[in-house]
């Protein structure tokens, strides 16, 4: 093992101390909505300046650590990824926890965060040199590839109608084109709007679209949240461990999975949880369910986004370009230290470097035991908390953590506003999921293209650029297999029950009336594209227009395919939602009117009124005298707390305007 | 009142560390000061201020808390700067093209002229950076290449109507070639696809070379002289190009920040810039420091103004 040594440096109580601490303030960040690992690092990068190096590296990737774990108790228990590198872990873990098996979700993604976080850790110690020179031999070509491999993860998600998955995606893609582009010269589709000129922040994105949507259902019936055993089951570590063991392949593939991610500087835990996801899922075995509640989906996130910890400071050490955003801080801290990073570094400043690296090592260790305790708690406190107090503090962390991304009220308008847009598409067979990767990954397929036809113009043979390359190439056929073994996969069960041509052409649904709200639904998203083609139609800069063009196009002919199939009465079933729509439309109602109000009335005073509004509006079980006072007390209690924790302890500008 | 109380708070919840009311040698600033960076944490204008902060604390006796407000290329924070509270206690980083080119473009919710920069303080000089293993071993040996094989060169850069984009076109026309830019999202990615060999070269900064160390060459830097980091690469001027700027970083307050604070704060800038050790801890840095306090930012500002303009309608990216 090279620096071996440097493991009793590491090792010294001090060193213990903050990586223990880091953890678990990193596990605690990360599990609420808004508050990124990115968010965890910047704030106590001040604190490090006093600290030695390698004393301030451990603590900075502890919390980077944990706050990647962390990311998995939202996903799991309210369906909201707590990070972006949490996306995949809700396709399985939110079904396991309504299923009641949220405290085995928990616990399984403690165990493979830990196995990520150990495998990136130790590819970081003896593979680092190789493994950087992979990342630079991706080129803008393979990261366009990457993406459309990502994308391909819609044929599986979207189960029934893949039109309309294709028409989310599609959507999603322009989404992220709002605002001022990244890399050409023009601003995209804000159609004048001031608060569109930063475009769509992805989490603000997530919890709107993931959140807001459980929320809206959460009031509208007097139904638990999660359905819990009458008895105490612990840890249920046993279970847990048979699961590893039975998905020990799923669980080593997706961490090698997670750190070669992670390697990529630009890709990052959400592509590599969705990457390592559509593995998991495309070699499932006979009896597996993925995205109905199997172990194996959360196993393969959860390890893979750990994974990219390790995987992430390869590039950010070697080659000084960071990896990952969280990166990018701990980078800048380590300039402002006068460490210089690059090819010298380990020979330079091995002693920094390698207690660095077994530092992570003891970190992630550490992670076990606290990530499992507090784990169980989160559970608890979500299984346990009556209705009427659950719905208005996940409301208002939802608000507080999507105005904490970029301190701006604008993204919680954003963020209310895609949460309905995802709750009428849901409803109407058009999934959130879809609408995401799209989200996440279309700057990487838009940058990779317009750089790849940029270069491949340059010399002159655009296709060798995208279909020359043997790494693209690899890509290539993985996106073919995923994109069409789902439907292989049904086919071919039909035939071995009973062989036969019709049984292979026929189709996968039924007919039925026509499906008026589909129609309606996609001839707005068609509507949307044409909106598009016409606004980039006044773009200054040629690179700006040719991938919104392209995406539109696809929505169009999505969206109006779907529409044709409305109109045939195909349908696919969808669960029937019962419930009050005055409450909803109130719950959505109140968000909205906070949203809007909190620059002008100040935060705390709007969300403690908002707060009081929803515990009414969610409140299905009579009024007693105990509960008339403990709601009100412990609302005010947490909006105060959490208020005060973001103005002072994590320096969030909360607006105080008029009142408070 | 309300303040106190929200004082308070934090105290019992033991969490105000660092936020005290600690008494200032002078009445101005007497209280922490709000440091707003219209980008993301980690990136250089991060770090920049970051490298501040230490030398602010021990000069003037206060805080500078840095927050973020991302979004739009800078543009968010910059069209929310002027309704931020102007008693001077809140400053936000700016940065050159950036708010020449973006109100050029299009509508993003401020002008240049409405911005108050009250110091440029640093900027990161343009070089063209190739592999350490290149065959171009001088400017020379590039724009011959360029001149046999028109439009087959290739650049990497950081975004477009950037510092890096506005190079290349300027160069192009100066030297007679034409090459082709490719952007890229952040001088980090630009740089992993200049060492990847996907181009040939990059429009950088000299902050590149002094990240890559020896992976990298710079052929030549745009600064008035020879940056004391890299003494054998020569400037452009030298080689007979008028080609010096690069990515300029300054400081700007609220429109309603009175006239003395708007000195007292061009003063208190200038003076962490004139410390030795901050200097040294720049250099080493790769940056290039500049000083264009408050009373020459007007004759400053028209200058660049008209040599951005210029390069960006030769680009094409503004009409």
């Amino acid at each position: 093992m090279p620096g071996f040594d440097h493991f009793i440096e590491a090792l010294t109580p001090l060193n213990l101390a903050f990586a223990l601490f880091g953890v678990m303030a990193g596990t605690v960040i990360g599990s609420i909505p808004g508050l990124t690992a990115t968010m965890a690092v910047a704030v106590l990068v001040p604190l490090t300046f006093t600290l030695a190096p390698a004393s301030a590296l451990i603590l900075l990737g502890a919390i980077y650590t944990g706050a990647i774990y962390g990311g998995a108790y939202s996903a799991i228990l309210l369906n909201t990824p707590g990070t972006p590198s949490a996306i995949a872990t809700t396709f399985d873990g939110y079904p396991m926890a309504r299923k009641g098996d949220g405290d085995l979700a928990v616990t399984l993604a403690c165990l493979a965060s830990v196995c990520g976080g150990l495998v990136g850790a130790l590819f970081l110690l003896t593979l680092a040199p190789p493994l950087s020179r992979f990342a630079l031999a991706f080129g803008p070509v393979e990261y366009f590839w990457l993406a459309i491999f990502g994308l391909s993860l819609i044929a599986a998600l979207s189960e029934g109608s893949l039109l309309k998955g294709i028409a989310g995606g599609a959507l999603g893609l322009l989404l992220s084109t709002i605002g001022v582009a990244e890399v050409s010269a023009d601003v995209r589709l804000t159609f004048g709007a001031q608060v569109m000129i930063g475009g769509i922040q992805v989490v603000a994105a997530l919890i709107g679209l993931y959140c807001i949507p459980v929320l809206i259902d959460l009031v509208a019936t007097p139904d638990r949240h999660l359905r819990v055993e009458a008895e105490a089951r612990g840890f249920r570590l046993g279970e847990a461990w048979r699961t590893v063991l039975r998905n020990k392949v799923n669980l080593i593939r997706s961490s090698v999975i997670g750190t070669l991610v992670g390697v990529l500087p630009g890709a990052g835990g959400s592509v590599a949880g969705l990457v390592a996801y559509s593995e998991a899922r495309r070699t499932a075995r006979k009896g597996e369910e993925y995205g109905k509640g199997e172990p194996g989906g959360v196993l393969a996130t959860e390890s893979a986004n750990n994974a990219t910890v390790g995987g992430g400071f390869i590039p950010t050490l070697v080659l000084g370009i960071p990896g990952t955003p969280p990166d990018a801080v701990i980078l800048g801290a380590l300039l402002v230290q006068g460490v210089r990073t690059g090819p010298q570094l380990f020979e330079a400043q091995g002693a920094v470097v390698y207690t660095f690296i077994w530092g992570l090592f003891l970190a992630t260790i550490l992670m076990l035991p606290a990530g499992l305790l507090i784990g169980r708690y989160a559970y608890k406190t979500i299984v346990t908390i009556p209705k009427a107090m659950l719905v208005p503090a996940v409301a208002f962390m939802t608000v507080i953590g999507t105005y904490a991304i970029r301190n701006n009220s604008a993204d919680v308008t954003i963020m209310v506003v895609l949460g309905a847009i995802g709750w009428a598409l849901s409803r109407f067979g058009f999934g959130v999921s879809p609408i995401v990767l799209g989200l996440i990954l279309g700057p990487i397929a838009e940058q990779g293209f317009v750089q790849a036809w940029t270069i491949g113009t340059a010399i002159g043979d655009v296709p060798s650029m995208f279909f020359g390359r043997p790494i693209s190439l690899a890509i290539i056929a993985f996106t073919l297999l995923s994109l069409f073994w789902p439907f292989v996969k049904t086919r071919l069960g039909r035939w071995k029950e009973d062989p036969g041509v019709g049984m292979i052409l026929a189709p996968t649904v039924e007919r039925g009336p026509v499906d008026i709200a589909s129609v309606v639904v996609g001839l707005i998203l068609a509507g949307a594209g044409i909106v598009t083609l016409v606004d980039a139609a006044g773009y200054t800069d040629p690179d700006s227009a040719v991938f919104p063009r392209a995406v539109a196009i696809v929505l169009i002919v999505a969206s109006l395919g779907a529409v044709a199939r409305a109109l045939f009465g195909i349908r696919n079933r969808s669960a029937p939602r019962s419930g009050s729509t005055v409450r909803r439309v109130a719950l959505l109602l109140v968000m909205l009117a906070a949203a809007l109000l909190l620059p002008w009335t100040g935060f705390l005073a709007t969300m403690l009124v908002a707060f009081m509004a929803i515990i009414l509006i969610a409140m299905h079980d009579p009024w007693t005298p105990r509960r008339a006072i403990i709601f009100p007390l412990a609302g005010i209690l947490t909006v105060v707390a959490f208020t005060a924790l973001f103005r002072y302890a994590l320096y969030v500008p909360l607006p105080e305007a008029r009142l408070f | 009142m309300k303040k106190s109380i929200w004082t308070g708070i934090a105290l019992a919840v033991g969490l105000a560390a660092g936020m005290g009311t600690q008494a200032g040698a002078q009445d101005f600033p007497s209280k922490p000061v709000d440091y707003v960076i219209p980008f993301g944490p980690g990136g250089e204008s991060d770090i920049s201020a970051r490298l501040q902060q230490p030398y602010f604390k021990k000069m003037f006796g206060q805080d500078l808390v840095i927050s973020y407000k991302e979004g739009g290329g800078g543009a968010v924070g910059w069209s929310q700067l002027n309704a931020m509270s102007d008693d001077g206690y809140t400053i936000m980083g700016v940065n050159l093209p950036h708010i020449v080119i973006q109100p050029a473009q299009k509508d993003v919710g401020y002008t240049t002229d409405g911005l108050v920069p009250i110091y440029w303080f640093h900027y990161t000089p343009d070089a063209i950076v190739v592999r350490a293993d290149s065959d171009f071993k001088t400017l020379d040996d590039l724009i011959g290449y360029a001149k046999e094989n028109p439009g087959r060169l290739t650049f990497s850069g950081s975004g477009k109507g950037t510092a890096n984009h506005l190079a290349q076109v300027n160069f192009d026309k100066l030297a007679g070639i034409k090459t082709t830019y490719v952007p890229f999202k952040g001088t980090g990615a630009a740089v992993q696809a200049l060492l990847g060999n996907q181009v040939q070269a990059e429009w950088g900064y000299t902050t590149v070379g002094s990240q890559q160390g020896d992976q990298v060459r710079l052929l030549a830097v745009s600064m008035q002289e020879r940056h004391p980091l890299f003494p054998d690469v020569p400037t452009f001027k030298e080689l007979g190009f008028d080609q010096v700027g690069g990515a300029y970083r300054g400081i700007a307050v609220p429109e309603g920040v009175s006239e003395e604070k708007r000195k007292a704060w061009s003063d208190m800038i200038g003076k962490i810039n004139a410390d030795s050790d901050f200097k040294k801890q720049m250099l080493d840095g790769g940056f290039a420091l500049i000083d264009v306090p408050y009373d020459e930012m007007d004759a400053w500002m028209q200058e660049r103004k008209d040599a951005y303009l210029a390069a960006a309608k030769d680009a094409g990216i503004v009409k």
